[in-house]
């Protein structure tokens, strides 16, 4: 994934090269298509999320720049958007807790690219090192788009403190991931 | 946190703000590296995922979609008469209108080369249109262009009809051009009418394989050989 080229690429989709929106296309197929299946759980939904995600980008919805930050952080943004939408429009019934899955994963699919593989040892690192309370709150915020009254329910916290520990999760991974490469132990 | 913007980060993260608030947020997260650093962070959590391969003919499906999605708007622009020659009454308009119009001008034209020629071999051509594509505006272009390949009597031409477009200055014009591998032939100039409607006609020489890109240029005059102007609107073919 080299970043980079992206902002390059996406200023081509945005004076309407197709080629360009192809190349970002399969520059991100598989790791948007396999972070909206870990969402969706459901291969028709992950395809309908990356599908509104591509004619966003087409047609220059919610533009990106640089002031945004990293491109990725705005195209993944933009998938966990479009995931979360169609989550709540099937109104599918909450998650209970004992079934909430570990964030954490065993052995890499054998296919996943070298460079993923590497940020996804790293992340999980960071992630373990949360408190149990925190992976789950992520995982219910981030991954499963759940409403904050249902993480209230489901974490048995009051609603009032939920965004702050949302914040505070986030904010603690942040931290880690920093201290992890300042440390060296993984190269950016 | 430092203030009340910061406590819609969550919001913000979770899809939970109006397009206005959005917007909002995000000139906030410009100037609070707190916040821009969690937002940031985000952005690492799909790297989680399981690798999933992919449907094999989703990337078909998905870009077929994209595509059209974009030409609907775009190639909606009321339909006006062409400088030259235009049927009076359009009766129930669509995207395909003004095509059409200018196809029916093409049409008009062989018939008249035709006539000249006293071929005397009027046969119905059979026309067909090979490909068509709504081009795409530069940034800061307003106008939008639509271009057909038909194919007539076996000769292909371009047919390239465009609305919306700016006023010209002097002896600026638009000028068409075909590119193979970034390499332009000039093919066809016009000058939009009253309306910011404009069209033009090219035979083509080939056959469409030898293109692979359609572009417009406002050319500071007609009859340049290279583009010397900024190119408003293009496609690929």
């Amino acid at each position: 994934m080299e970043k980079s080229t992206d902002a390059l690429l996406y200023s081509q989709v945005r004076s309407g090269n197709k080629e360009a929106l192809e190349s970002l296309y399969d520059r991100y197929e598989k790791i948007l298509f396999s972070f909206l299946y870990k969402m969706t759980g459901e291969r028709d939904l992950a395809e309908e999320a990356l599908q509104e995600v591509f004619i966003k980008v087409w047609r220059g919805k919610g533009e990106y720049d640089e002031s945004k930050g990293k491109f990725t952080s705005w195209l993944f943004r933009m998938a966990q958007n479009a995931a979360v939408d169609l989550i709540r429009k099937q109104k599918k019934p909450l998650v209970p807790m004992d079934e909430v899955a570990e964030m954490e994963s065993g052995e890499p699919a054998v296919e996943t690219l070298a460079e993923w593989q590497d940020k996804k040892e790293q992340v999980a690192s960071a992630v373990s090192a949360l408190s149990e309370e925190q992976q789950t709150i992520i995982n219910l915020f981030y991954f499963k788009g759940h409403t904050h009254e249902a993480i209230a329910d489901l974490c048995g916290i009051p609603l009032g403190t939920v965004k702050s520990r949302i914040r505070l999760a986030l904010k603690k991974l942040k931290k880690t991931l920093q201290a992890m490469q300042e440390r060296g132990a993984f190269d950016e | 946190m430092n203030n009340a913007n910061c406590e819609r980060l969550v919001d913000y993260l979770n899809a939970m703000l109006s397009e206005e608030e959005e917007k909002e947020f995000e000139a906030h997260l410009a100037g609070c590296e707190d916040c821009r650093e969690i937002v940031e962070v985000t952005g690492e959590l799909p790297y989680l995922a399981e690798a999933v391969e992919p449907p094999v003919e989703m990337k078909a499906r998905i870009l077929a979609n994209v595509f059209e999605e974009e030409e609907k708007p775009a190639a909606a622009p009321s339909p006006k008469s062409l400088p030259m020659a235009a049927p009076k009454k359009a009766p129930k308009r669509n995207w395909l209108t003004p095509l059409l119009a200018a196809i029916l001008l093409l049409s008009l034209l062989g018939n008249l080369y035709a006539l000249m020629q006293n071929s005397g071999q009027q046969e119905v051509a059979e026309e067909a249109v090979l490909r068509s594509v709504a081009l795409q505006p530069s940034e800061e272009f307003g106008g939008n262009a639509t271009a057909a390949i038909v194919n007539e009597e076996e000769t292909l031409n371009v047919v390239v009809q465009a609305g919306e477009l700016e006023e010209l200055t002097g002896t600026e014009v638009y000028q068409v051009w075909l590119l193979k591998d970034g390499q332009p032939i000039p093919t066809g100039a016009f000058t939009p009418n009253g309306s910011g409607e404009g069209a033009a006609v090219y035979k083509l020489n080939g056959s469409i394989e030898d293109w692979d890109t359609i572009a417009i240029t406002k050319e500071p005059q007609g009859g340049n050989e290279t583009p010397a102007g900024e190119i408003v609107l293009s496609s690929e073919i």
